[in-house]
């Protein structure tokens, strides 16, 4: 196959970025195909499995996994609408009819298209493969995607690489003409009082740019000199001393966390930054990556001194393109500068960092799952024990996975040192969170402020300007789409108090005894015009969507209970379908390789808790008929005789004829 | 006997279900249950293959010694640790036993976790047992029973997948079968060390699959189809074939090479439908080569010889075995001294001992027909006759086959006895043996020396007798009949026993059995061992 040079020489140089194993380079490989092909064609897995020294199969997994990666051409113009859930409130499914007129698509054919038999006369799954829809002309493509990170800013869209937010529904069709991206653009509103600005400091200050020169003159690396000068187990001990707790969703103290590195072994260790943002609510490390970028390299640096690592990756999700590129230009002129490479500033530490794109999945988040992508496999989870990374993580060596804004604070741990961070927020929650708001309130948006400074109740009614006109509170979720909802009213018993859902002060620990979690600090708040049922839904979709189908408990739980509140509301709800509901997430709660069997069963499960009602109105209708006779093999073996006719099942009326009769 | 003394294995105390027991350090949780007869259901793990950990049907309770501040395991009123439980179940096939470790293989917790865990894995599977190849050696079957609900509260359409894919020349996937426990794949990557399976699409759509430019051809490919738990990968070979349970199992050993992988075959109503892999540590583990495992059609071949013939010059076409017999010793004794006998590698222990003995009586030269081809490094040895350790220990393996065919050349040969090998292998043309005065022929297939022949005795194939062969690591293996010869045709030690009676008198040999006596009798290496003592795993033997 003739390829061209410039093209031959970025495949070069995105393997050299992955010396201890080529098959790393896959998805780069694959996105740089795409970019350069429209589409990632048959010949395109072949030629990269050879390039790679790897089977056709081994690719052929990656593209089939992404949904970033195309197998057919999309048009020209090809426009991705987030349907997760604070867009969808924000009116992603309207969006999407009025972008698909604009455009010439079919959409209600396009939908029935999904439905249809195949040749063998089976249906199709509907949503599987990630189908895209084209226009008439087959100018302008389009499909659903799951949460772009920009809750706050909902609806949002991509046009091709380019980030589009806060789309009016009437100006729908200016989506088709779109050509710059919204992904850098300053927001206006100042910092809110109530907020304690420290990661967030430089972001959306006027004039702030994200290059290098302007970080230095607002004393940019300083830090780095500061650690440099440190020996690592000082750092590691200042940043146990700050009480940092991990911003990424599970909350694990950071410094405990590098102190189960074991230095000095046959291994090198490596260090990743996980700014595989996808959290549904979550959208906070997107502003430090587009705006604040050296913040960022400053504090990865200082980890991989800390750690003992001169190998550190950027995961970045692949729906972050323009991010990537600011990475990739700061991340040159820290290299130029001397922060970055051989012996960085005289020090003799070495130290690499390579941004690596993911392409869309959201089991990238998970460590474990990320550890695998970044290998060039499928992002499937590891299971603990054995492999927890701090000892057998990236190729099998001791490996720190820090989230964004984590490796952020580190900097900023230094400069205050750890007591002088740890002086932030409570005990045991420590330090500054950014908030993410994102739904039914006035003013959504982040807001960084000490963590357990501020309730609830303040956060909504005060930072973000109170519910939309005339609407009151009925749910929130606090902490990311998997946190489970609390509902307005609710009383939370604590060990010395007994608090209301407004006054739940926005920390870990009290977060947790409320029956919820802080997660990632994503808030998704939902007045009372919401339906509990769709929401959920919603939720679920997301979920099913992006099971890794690793382990069967996710893998076919996610879809079931998807398929379930899928069908109540379209209208066929049945009178079990709540406890079934309910049954097939605890089926999946805790039985499953990663988190992610959590994080799929608790919006069900607090969902049904919190809004048994709104579920009940649904899901009226009786089963359907068993087969008969049907017996377990308990029944056959203790009872003497059996029925011939079972019992009905539910609270159905109908009365089976015995069996004989039919 | 080994002389060397194994260092002490450090043994560990582990509860399980409330019974303290000890185990070696370094046993699995699943197996230290499996040990103690708690069988584990489980879909995903192999003891020969890497633990993923993905099926989740293997979940325990675990739990460890509760510890005092100073990391003292605290001591109940039994004298045995206290053992605090980890809340939530845990996969029992990826960790080692450890020390104080408690294991609960039925506690509520974990039959309401394998129960959740069947149900997920049967909501879109096809329940098409009627006709699935599967049915009666199936892990989801056998889990049902225990584990599984009588009815169905899945109200939803199945997800729809691709059936009847052929994933390579001799395996068939229905991916809606499947329950993706990646045994094939990990398979093919860490045994057969060829990568080419994997699982395309995501979530509740992951397939099975191979890419078009790289399909499953690996000689090693049915391997998959063996420790497939469900009906995924079947053997196109056997598919819709027979019904499992119609199928009577014998415990043989492979006859292709001198590895002897231990096998099965199963036969309906003296019919082979299959052979797979049969457990043994010491020979071939759990694995065997497509080409071996395929290799047995030829055993129902209309061809095979089923009655003795003898030429027209010597009486009738079809004969009678006396009749036969006797013509043979008759032409065998006009040639004394100058008979020579090509005996077969194929053959068994049995066999090669009365080739020796007729050897003896007729003063003739033997060797048998070497045999060789490539080896791949796994299971297929380059020396493709299975008994070749046996003819040498017995004497036929001489190495006088060069000698044999000049003889024959030079007409200082005039008779020939070729015992399941065809002479024209041997170097010679179908001239040179045409010139001999006498050939006779024990064959289970028409060949080039069996149309010359002047006496053919239809003999035994591998699978329709019992005896005994020895590996090129010098272990001794007994085959037994799964299926009986087709027509007249006689096991071969009969064969030769009866035409030594024809040529000089009674011998005494009743039976096999009596003939491995007679040969331990006269064999230092095997002395002390029977036929029976063999057992169905074989004994390694030490060689003069």
């Amino acid at each position: 196959m003739e390829l061209p040079a410039d093209f031959l020489a970025k495949i070069d140089e995105a393997i050299s970025h992955y010396p201890a194993s080529k098959r790393s380079a896959s998805l780069p490989l694959l996105h740089l195909w795409q970019e350069q092909f429209g589409f990632v064609s048959d010949a395109g897995v072949s030629w990269i499995a050879a390039k790679l020294e790897l089977q056709p199969i081994n690719v052929l997994e990656l593209v089939t996994f992404y949904p970033m990666f195309r197998r057919q051409p999309a048009g020209a113009t090809h426009i991705r609408i987030c349907r997760t859930l604070s867009c969808a409130l924000g009116g992603a499914y309207e969006l999407r009819e009025r972008v698909a007129k604009a455009a010439g698509i079919d959409l209600a054919g396009f939908l029935e298209g999904q439905k249809k038999t195949t040749d063998h006369g089976h249906p199709h799954n509907p949503g599987h493969g990630n189908p895209i829809a084209i226009s008439a002309d087959g100018k302008v493509s389009m499909e659903f995607v799951e949460c772009l990170a920009s809750c706050g800013s909902a609806p949002v869209a991509m046009v091709n690489d380019n980030f589009k937010e806060n789309i009016s529904l009437e100006k729908a069709a200016d989506l088709l003409g779109v050509t710059k991206s919204d992904a850098t653009l300053p927001k206006v509103l100042p910092p809110h009082p109530r907020e304690k600005r420290v990661v967030f400091k430089n972001i959306d200050v006027a004039g702030y740019t994200p290059d290098i020169e302007c970080y230095l003159k607002h004393g940019g690396y300083a830090e780095l000199k500061k650690a440099l000068a440190m020996k690592p187990d000082e750092i590691v001990a200042e940043v146990k001393a700050s009480g940092l707790r991990g911003r990424g969703g599970a909350g694990f103290p950071c410094g405990v966390k590098w102190g189960f590195i074991k230095r000095g072994g046959p291994k090198p260790t490596y260090l990743i930054c996980n700014a595989d943002e996808s959290e549904p609510g979550t959208f906070k490390d997107r502003y430090i990556i587009h705006q604040d970028p050296h913040q960022l390299l400053e504090g990865m640096i200082i980890s991989c001194f800390a750690v003992g690592a001169n190998l550190a990756y950027i995961y970045i999700r692949g729906e972050f393109p323009e991010g990537a590129q600011i990475l990739e230009k700061a991340l040159a002129e820290a290299r130029k500068r001397g922060f970055l490479g051989k012996n960085v500033l005289g020090t003799g530490f070495d130290c690499e960092i390579y941004v690596h794109r993911g392409a869309g999945a959201y089991i990238c988040g998970e460590e474990t799952g990320l550890i695998e992508s970044l290998e060039g496999k499928r992002a499937y989870p590891r299971i603990k024990p054995p492999y927890f990374p701090a000892v057998l993580g990236l190729y099998q060596c001791p490996t720190i996975v820090n989230n964004v804004e984590t490796l952020c604070d580190v900097k900023h741990i230094i400069q205050m040192t750890g007591a002088g961070y740890a002086k932030l927020g409570k005990p045991n929650n420590t330090g500054t969170r950014i908030l993410c708001v994102s739904g039914d309130v006035k003013k959504p948006g982040y807001y960084e402020v000490e963590v357990g400074s501020i309730t609830l109740g303040e956060l909504i009614n005060e930072v973000c300007g109170g519910m939309k006109d005339g609407r009151k509170l009925k749910a929130v979720i606090p902490g990311g789409s998997s946190a489970k909802v609390l509902r307005a009213g609710e009383r939370y018993k604590l060990k010395d108090r007994e608090i209301g859902l407004e006054d739940i002060p926005m920390d870990f620990d009290t977060m947790a005894a409320c029956g919820s979690m802080a997660g990632s600090g994503g808030v998704i708040v939902m007045d009372d015009s919401r339906d509990m049922v769709w929401a959920l839904n919603n939720v679920n979709e997301f979920y099913a969507h992006e099971s890794c189908g690793q382990c069967t408990p996710c893998r076919e739980g996610a879809q079931w209970m998807r398929k379930i509140t899928d069908r109540i509301v379209a209208g066929g709800g049945t009178e079990k379908d709540p406890a079934t509901l309910k049954n097939v997430a605890d089926n999946i709660a805790g039985k499953t390789i990663c988190a992610f069997g959590e994080a799929c069963s608790w919006p069900t499960q607090s969902f049904l808790a919190k809004f048994p009602e709104e579920f009940a109105v649904k899901a009226t209708k009786p089963l359907p008929p068993p087969m008969p006779p049907e017996y377990n093999t308990t029944e056959l073996q203790q009872n003497e005789t059996i029925e011939a006719v079972p019992a009905p099942r539910g609270n159905s009326k109908e009365v089976m004829a015995p069996a004989a009769t039919r | 006997m080994s002389t060397e003394t194994a260092a002490p294995v450090q043994m560990i105390n582990v509860q399980i279900d409330g019974v303290w027991l000890q185990f070696p350090k370094g046993t699995r949780v699943i197996e230290a249950c499996r040990q103690a007869e708690k069988l584990i259901p489980h879909y995903c793990y192999h003891p020969k293959l890497t633990s993923p950990g993905n099926c989740r049907m293997c979940l325990v309770e675990l739990g460890s010694p509760k510890m005092t501040p100073d990391r003292k395991p605290i001591i109940g009123a039994d004298g045995k640790p206290e053992i605090g439980w980890i809340p939530r179940p845990q996969i029992s096939c990826a960790q080692d036993v450890s020390e104080g470790m408690g294991i609960r293989t039925n506690s509520p917790m974990v039959l309401e976790s394998r129960k959740g865990v069947m149900e997920f894995l049967l909501i879109n599977h096809p329940l098409d047992c009627p006709i699935c190849d599967q049915a009666g050696e199936c892990k989801l079957q056998e889990f049902s029973v225990d584990h599984g609900n009588a009815s169905s509260r899945f109200l939803e359409r199945k997800v729809k997948k691709p059936k009847s894919v052929e994933l390579g020349p001799r395996v068939t996937l229905d991916a809606e079968r499947c329950i993706l426990c990646t045994r094939c794949i990990r398979f093919m990557k860490e045994v057969a060390n060829d990568d080419v399976l994997g699982i395309v699409d995501r979530g509740t759509f992951n397939s099975i699959a191979a890419h078009p430019d790289r399909i499953l051809d690996h000689n090693y490919s049915l391997n998959t189809v063996d420790i497939c738990p469900v009906g995924a990968l079947t053997s196109s070979d056997f598919r819709f074939k027979m019904r499992v349970w119609f199928l009577k199992d014998t415990s043989t050993v492979d006859v292709n090479c001198g590895t002897g992988s231990n096998i099965t075959i199963s036969s309906r109503e003296n019919v082979i439908y299959r052979i797979t892999p049969r457990d043994n540590e010491a020979v071939n583990g759990c694995w065997l080569p497509d080409s071996h495992r395929l290799n047995f059609k030829f055993v129902s071949s209309p061809a095979r010889l089923t009655l003795p013939e003898v030429r027209p010059q010597l009486g009738g076409e079809k004969s009678s075995w006396q009749q036969a017999l006797n013509l043979a010793a008759e032409a065998l004794k006009r040639n004394a001294g100058r008979v020579a006998i090509i005996a077969s590698g194929r053959a068994t222990n049995e066999e090669l001992f009365l080739v020796k003995r007729l050897a003896t009586i007729l003063g003739a030269k033997v060797d048998i027909l070497p045999r060789t081809g490539e080896a791949d490094g796994m299971l297929i040895a380059a020396d493709r006759n299975p008994n070749t350790t046996g003819a040498k220990l017995l004497g036929v393996a001489t190495g006088q086959l060069a000698q044999i065919v000049a003889g024959v050349k030079d007409g200082s040969i005039s008779a020939l006895i070729a015992l399941g090998e065809d002479a024209t292998k041997a170097g010679l043309t179908e001239e040179d043996i045409a010139k001999l005065d006498t050939i006779i022929a024990a064959d289970i297939l028409p060949n080039k020396t069996t149309a010359k022949a002047d006496v053919v005795l239809p003999a035994a194939a591998w699978c329709e007798k019992r005896g005994s062969m020895i590996n090129l690591k010098s272990r001794l293996q007994r085959l037994n009949r799964a299926v009986v010869a087709p027509g007249s045709a006689r096991d071969d030690w009969e064969i030769l026993r009866d035409l030594i009676l024809a040529i000089n008198g009674s011998n005494g040999l009743h039976n096999i059995d009596d003939v491995f006596k007679a040969m331990a009798q006269e064999t230092p290496a095997l002395a002390g061992l029977t036929l029976s003592r063999i057992g169905d795993l074989g004994v390694d033997i030490t060689l003069p």
